[in-house]
């Protein structure tokens, strides 16, 4: 069959299909559904950052008129974590707690009022502990232990080199080396977290809503904890009100919310304050980050030497990954000859950190490119120059195995260069000031999934009935992104027919086929895929209908989007609810599928250890340029300007595209500008929204997005991820326009007045 | 989710009903807009038995500009300071210390008197209850002990309104009610320098108008420096009303917000009279208001910068005053 008229579908602005629903306040998230008689829980924490439970005495909690459930860590002895190799965390505290905030008892009552009497009479017999609330204090010779089983506190060491490194430093023209600090971040997602657990005690059934990006890892978890079969459960992820990867684990109070309603034997609402969504964290660690950089006078790269420190928190998550991420991409980007990396996962007294945007590597790709921006300056370089100096030549390997088919970097970074008028301008500005670059890169999900299922990476469903409506069924999370547009999108480009046909039920575990969840930029990539498999098998079958009732064979077929008819004939052949009828005849209800799974040669080479992350179908690139002045007397820095370029395979939805892309460059100009967790003695003093300083519209400066397409050969028509990538640039060529403006080098972050204001104070000293 | 503690709400009609339900409530607590009172109270700091809703009673809401100066009743909202064309001509630093407090949606509902007695703050303070239980409270609610400065006696909250500076270098005065009847203060005599009595409102008593004089040839700016444009409380403000005659200061008047537990006017600048703005007169006003401030680890940016960047403000604002002066400019 050919499709002769169809109406635009990728690569057209579209607004996003649930879009509706979001701007006229119909939407409805976990907080907000209907739940009559439902109970309400709530949580005790901690009081202190470390120590043994001696004993916790709920009786006379139990004994509160209005109480109906109350869990401690006794009523749950299986711990979890999102990592198979790494669970060692319980929804509530048993032996000890690790950290101020976390969750010891629960209590679900007739209503809040009661439910936070309830939690004044619970006694807590705490046996405080030393605690460690720093990487160095927590890994020094005595440090007492986190856990038993991981000394020195480092809960995962990584070393691994590639070339050689000694070699390449001698090699080079200029060898640097710099220490950069780089705070602690929350993603600030604006949904506090909340869970409603519905338990049918008739039927053994659990039905959780979330707050979720990953609805089948929360089932997963949910069945584990509570030691149920997984048939009993059905989860469903509600509209979200964003995740940044705050929830690409299923986190602890999901786990509470289920036992509550277990326990309680009806339904229970948990909904989390703001400050509880802070404690609950799984931000970005603080790292502290070493790197030595060896370069030619030409600015070609010789050598690159990196370690990074994460204060992780209390308990692994995703640590592992995070600093496995940390080293893999500085594989990627550009091409170094030699490139050593040392990293150190450390357990600390604070909350546990996780996934967040640009995991793992953000803050590395910052330092490295406020580093190679020092180095060129030090050699009369300009940055663009340097970075050409650089470039990979793709399709290429990486010596971590990363296999760059497509690299759209060149063109983004002739894009912002000559958007931001770079040449003409740079150094002729007022002083005070000032244009800084920089590039980073992002994989298009992670090609290994962290259960071995043997199950492929996406599956989608398409389901066509006697109506002549097609519902798309799928697992993938929308959490604002635009997931469900997309697959909308894919599934329209292959049909053709009118977008009104085109309905989409998503995430709910009795309904939609599974899917691992929203995380590591997976999603278009691996879903559109599904998505196109599952249209076309669909698009076979009406056309071989339609050649039925046409008496031709199905390849003579030419569709017009809404109707069918035999190619090069006049006649108006049939419409689209015609052929579905015909396509029914004996079958009835049409349902096909779509699958994706990542062949093995991109998941990363098994001779090379820790090479499964970082691997990837295809890497996203940006490039981009930050216009900043720095006030002389508050030395606040304001962001004028940002050019942004990014190579997203092909846009699928441009406006997508762009509000993505925008969006990952303002949440990088928050770390870079004012966002940091502040923990004192594991006191969270920045736990809400005024002291945890996201930046508001006010700063906001015009982002102007350059989109580039290099037409990825495995991406679903060619694209890539979109919305993780131009973070980390962000950072560093914010750092860079800062010297530019005034002539220091920032190396801890983010570079808030006082911050900025000790750095001229030293430069004033110094001169 | 965070509940809000039971109280009775009443909403006044008349000045004398408002005063009459307080004094019948005791520990009752006056409301304008809520944008300070309601997120204390929701975090638990202080259970009133009642509120006062003042945003109904006639007149309250008047904002009246004539020869004798300015009178703004209690309930004027800071969106309408911030906008009336009368206060953004003859008092612009009002106009645009009203326009500098938090985001635009809190300005539409927040009161005149509201913002004057706002609750001072501390990082130690403005958190959860469980947070304070958790920390042992402290002097300023329910405790025994100060966690900025160790064996203190003394609150350290700061007070961080960006109103009052504006008015006070304006010479503005504050009418209030009580059941002893109307008195009549100089607006810096609402205040003392302490983190739990930072306003010197007797029991009951309610501010219920700001009269603010003639600008009599002084110019005045305010300037609020915070990490982002809106939402921040200041990290420091400072105002400055300064008059120039041809080549010399014949006034100069400067008060601090952001720097300690009460919004403070700068002394020791009378010297300065007479005298033309150099070098010389900065590093005077800059000294002056360096000694304004009593900033201690109250925030989470460092006392250092506050100081400083009060000082290097204060100096660039009457500096930029002095100038509109020669140009004709307002500030």
């Amino acid at each position: 069959m050919t499709t002769l008229v169809k109406p635009p579908r990728i690569g057209t602005p579209t607004p996003l299909v649930d879009g509706f629903e979001k701007v006229t306040g119909r939407a409805k998230y976990t907080a907000d559904l209907p739940a009559p008689g439902a109970l309400a829980g709530r949580i005790l924490r901690s009081p202190i950052p470390h120590g043994i439970i001696r004993g916790i005495d709920t009786a006379e909690a139990e004994r509160l008129p209005g109480v109906v459930a109350v869990v401690t860590g006794a009523d749950c002895a299986v711990p979890f974590g999102v990592l198979p190799i790494a669970q060692n965390e319980y929804p509530l505290a048993r032996d000890k707690v690790r950290y101020r905030g976390e969750p010891v008892v629960a209590v679900a009552a007739v209503d809040e009022e009661t439910a936070a009497r309830a939690l004044k009479l619970i006694r807590l017999d705490l046996e405080p502990l030393p605690a460690c609330f720093e990487s160095a204090k927590a890994r020094a010779p005595g440090a007492v232990l986190l856990h038993d089983n991981k000394p020195g506190n480092v809960e995962r060491e990584v070393h691994n080199e590639f070339g050689d490194v000694a070699s390449g430093f001698a090699a080079a023209a200029l060898v640097r080396e710099r220490r950069f600090t780089f705070a602690e971040v929350n993603h600030a997602h604006l949904e506090p977290n909340a869970t409603l657990a519905e338990y049918d005690p008739g039927r053994g059934w659990l039905t959780l809503h979330s707050t979720t990006q990953v609805p089948y890892y929360v089932h997963l978890i949910v069945a584990q904890c509570l030691e149920m079969d997984t048939a009993r459960i059905r989860v469903v992820k509600p509209f979200l009100g964003g995740g940044f990867g705050a929830r690409t684990e299923a986190l602890g109070f999901e786990v509470i919310a289920a036992l509550l309603a277990r326990k309680a034997g009806g339904t229970v609402r948990l909904l989390l304050s703001r400050e509880e969504t802070f404690l609950t964290h799984r931000g970005r660690p603080q790292a502290e980050i070493t790197l030595k950089l060896g370069m030619t006078r030409a600015g070609r790269l010789t050598a690159c030497a990196a370690e990074c420190t994460q204060r992780g928190g209390a308990y692994a998550g995703y640590g592992i990954i995070t600093i496995l991420y940390a080293g893999a991409l500085l594989h990627g980007l550009y091409d170094i000859p030699a490139v050593k990396y040392d990293g150190w996962r450390v357990y600390t007294n604070l909350p546990p950190c996780g996934a967040m945007r640009g995991h793992g590597t953000v803050d590395m790709r910052a330092a490295f490119e406020a580093l190679l921006d020092e180095m060129a300056g030090e050699l009369g370089l300009d940055p663009f120059a340097v970075r050409r100096a650089n470039l990979l030549d793709a399709p290429t390997t990486t010596a971590m195995a990363q296999k760059v088919l497509s690299y759209g970097l060149p063109a983004c970074l002739d894009h912002v260069e000559a958007a931001s008028g770079w040449k003409e301008r740079r150094g002729r500005l007022p002083p005070g000031r000032g244009l800084g670059m920089a590039c980073s890169h992002f994989v298009s999900g992670t090609s290994t999934p962290k259960h071995w299922t043997g199950e492929p990476h996406a599956v989608i469903n398409l389901k066509l009935d006697f109506d002549g409506g097609v519902t798309i069924l799928t697992g993938a999370s929308d959490i604002g992104q635009g997931s469900s547009t997309i697959v909308t999108q894919v599934v329209g480009e292959v049909l053709g027919c009118d977008w009104s046909r085109l309905r989409v039920v998503s995430t709910d575990s009795a309904l939609t086929p599974k899917d691992n969840g929203s995380y590591s930029s997976r999603v278009t990539f691996m879903v559109g895929n599904a998505a196109i498999q599952a249209a076309e098998e669909l698009k076979a079958i009406l056309a071989a209908a339609a050649a039925r009732r046409l008496g031709v064979r199905p390849e003579e077929v030419e569709c017009l989007g809404e109707s069918f008819r035999a190619a090069g004939g006049h006649d108006p052949g049939l419409s689209f609810s015609e052929v579905v009828k015909e396509a029914l005849i004996d079958t009835g209800t049409i349902t096909v599928k779509g699958t994706f799974t990542c062949p093995k040669e991109f998941q990363g080479d098994k001779a090379i250890r820790g090479s499964a992350i970082g691997a990837s179908m295809g890497f996203s690139y940006a490039a981009q340029v930050v216009e900043c002045s720095v006030d002389p007397v508050t030395a606040k820095v304001s962001v004028h300007k940002v050019w942004v370029a990014s190579d997203v395979g092909r846009a699928l939805n441009p406006l997508a595209v762009e509000g993505q892309t925008q969006g990952a460059v303002w949440m990088g100009l928050g770390q870079a500008l004012s966002e940091e967790t502040r923990w004192d003695e594991g006191r969270g003093l920045a736990v809400n929204l005024l002291d945890y300083r996201v930046p508001t519209m006010a700063e906001s400066p015009d982002i102007e997005v350059h989109i580039v397409e290099s037409i990825d050969p495995n991406g679903p028509f060619g694209a890539k991820e979109a919305s993780e990538g131009p973070l980390a640039g962000c950072i560093g060529a914010l750092m860079n326009a800062v010297h530019d403006a005034v002539g220091v080098r920032a190396h801890a972050v983010p570079l808030t007045p006082d911050r900025v204001a000790d750095l001229l104070d030293a430069k004033e000293t110094e001169s | 989710m965070t509940l809000m503690p039971s109280f009775r709400l009443h909403r006044s009609a008349s000045v004398a009903d408002a005063l009459a339900v307080l004094a019948a409530a005791p520990g009752g607590r006056p409301l304008g807009g809520g944008t300070d009172l309601l997120p204390n109270l929701r975090r638990g700091m202080g259970e009133p038995p009642a509120l006062v809703d003042l945003t109904a009673v006639a007149g309250l809401d008047r904002l009246e500009a004539g020869d004798d100066g300015l009178r703004l009743g209690a309930t004027v909202s800071l969106a309408r300071i911030a906008e009336d064309p009368r206060v953004r001509d003859g008092w612009p630093a009002l106009a645009q210390a009203a326009a500098s407090v938090a985001g635009p949606t809190h300005r539409v509902a927040a009161t005149l008197a509201g913002n004057l007695c706002q609750e001072t703050r501390c990082v130690f303070v403005n958190q959860s209850d469980w947070w304070r239980a958790a920390n042992g409270y402290c002097l300023k609610l329910n405790g025994e002990v100060c966690h900025v400065v160790k064996k203190s006696e003394r609150c350290y909250a700061v007070y961080a309104g960006d109103v009052a500076p504006a008015l006070m270098v304006l010479g503005a005065e504050v009418e209030v009610q009580g059941a002893g009847g109307a008195r009549l203060l100089p607006l810096a005599d609402l205040y003392r320098e302490e983190g739990r009595t930072h306003l010197t409102l007797r029991p009951g008593e309610i501010v219920t108008a700001i009269r603010v004089p003639p600008p009599a040839g002084f110019v005045a700016g305010y300037a609020k420096v915070r990490i982002r444009d809106a939402v921040d409380f200041p990290l420091a403000g400072v105002a400055v009303a300064l008059r120039r005659e041809g080549g010399r200061l014949t006034g100069l008047r400067a008060a601090v917000t952001g720097v300690a537990s009460a919004p403070v006017a700068v002394a020791g600048l009378d010297g300065l009279k007479g005298q033309p703005w150099s070098e010389t007169a900065a590093t005077v006003l800059a000294e002056a208001v360096r000694k304004a401030c009593n900033a201690v680890k109250t925030t989470l940016v460092t006392p250092k910068y506050r100081r400083r960047v009060a000082a290097a403000s204060a100096v660039r604002l009457a500096g930029a005053l002095w100038d509109s002066c020669a140009t004709g400019q307002p500030s």
